[in-house]
């Protein structure tokens, strides 16, 4: 079931979120993701653009990977679970690229009747090079 | 001749943003990612959940920006868009995000500093956003890192 309701007291240190698979990476989506976040950089549409800024060519914006990371996340949280959510971007994603959003558990805390999971989260291409690195923290509900 | 950074941005606040999301734009920019979670997309399931309409998915607050105040920004620090790249990103989210709802942004450059990489000098420019609600409670702080390209 994709979205299964996870509690704090099944979750143990090491469980692993249910990876998500995104891509081939298409020249529409990047074009869509730029009408739905704002972002215009043409380093991400304009081929020409891309490469005389010495970048080779187009690539994805580094917010959508952490977007697919995110989904990675609501997936298995819950949609409002997400508390901290923090990245570094690794490494170019290119046109055609697969991007696997992964994640495993660190920790687990409780503090006045808030239960929170830390996160090791990261994407990584179908080469298996990490795009993304992270953490993050949700906050989920108890059985009780 | 490398770009010369203007680190005299450094504690420069942007007037303060104020937006207010629409319906259309948090379904749009979830299907932009390819979620199709019903939290986000389905109005239905958003009246019957705890939050009582869609709610934003987290990475929306990255459309909280003010596209003129970004190419200024830019050329107050001496650089173009074709030299910069995305380095980090970090939301701390207090509560969700729903459609109708106004939020005041307001962004300060907190550090500028250069390091030499792999790929030749870059300098990392650290913003950070906090966003407050209609009654000036705090919903969220964005921190972001710029690297330019020297």
């Amino acid at each position: 079931m994709k979205y299964a309701k996870v509690y704090f007291d099944d979750v143990k240190v090491g469980d692993e979120l249910p990876p998500v698979v995104k891509g081939p990476i298409q020249q529409i989506q990047l074009t869509r993701y730029a009408g739905a976040s704002g972002d215009f950089n043409p380093i991400h549409q304009d081929d020409e653009f891309a490469k005389a800024a010495g970048m080779g060519g187009v690539f994805a914006h580094g917010m959508l990977s952490m977007g697919f990371v995110g989904q990675a996340l609501t997936d298995w949280a819950g949609p409002a679970a997400v508390r901290k959510f923090g990245v570094r971007f690794a490494a170019i994603v290119r046109l055609k690229d697969v991007v696997t959003c992964r994640g495993r558990v660190l920790g687990k805390s409780s503090k006045d009747d808030v239960n929170l999971v830390d996160v090791e989260v990261w994407a990584e291409n179908q080469r298996g090079e990490k795009v993304v690195t992270g953490r993050a923290t949700v906050a989920l509900p108890t059985r009780d | 001749m490398p770009t010369q950074i203007n680190k005299g941005v450094i504690g420069k606040e942007s007037p303060p943003f104020v937006l207010t999301v629409e319906r259309g734009r948090i379904k749009e920019f979830a299907r932009a990612i390819g979620d199709a979670n019903p939290a986000y997309l389905d109005d239905r399931v958003g009246q019957a959940s705890e939050w009582g309409d869609i709610i934003a998915p987290p990475t929306f607050l990255t459309t909280f920006r003010d596209g003129a105040d970004s190419a200024t920004f830019l050329k107050d620090l001496g650089t173009d868009i074709s030299r910069v790249l995305h380095g980090e990103q970090e939301f701390e989210v207090f509560r969700p995000i729903r459609p109708g709802e106004t939020f005041t942004c307001r962004s300060r450059v907190v550090d500028v500093y250069e390091k030499t990489g792999r790929s030749g000098p870059m300098a990392f420019v650290k913003r950070e956003t906090v966003v407050t609600d209609a009654t000036n409670e705090i919903v969220a702080n964005i921190r972001h890192i710029t690297v330019v390209r020297l």
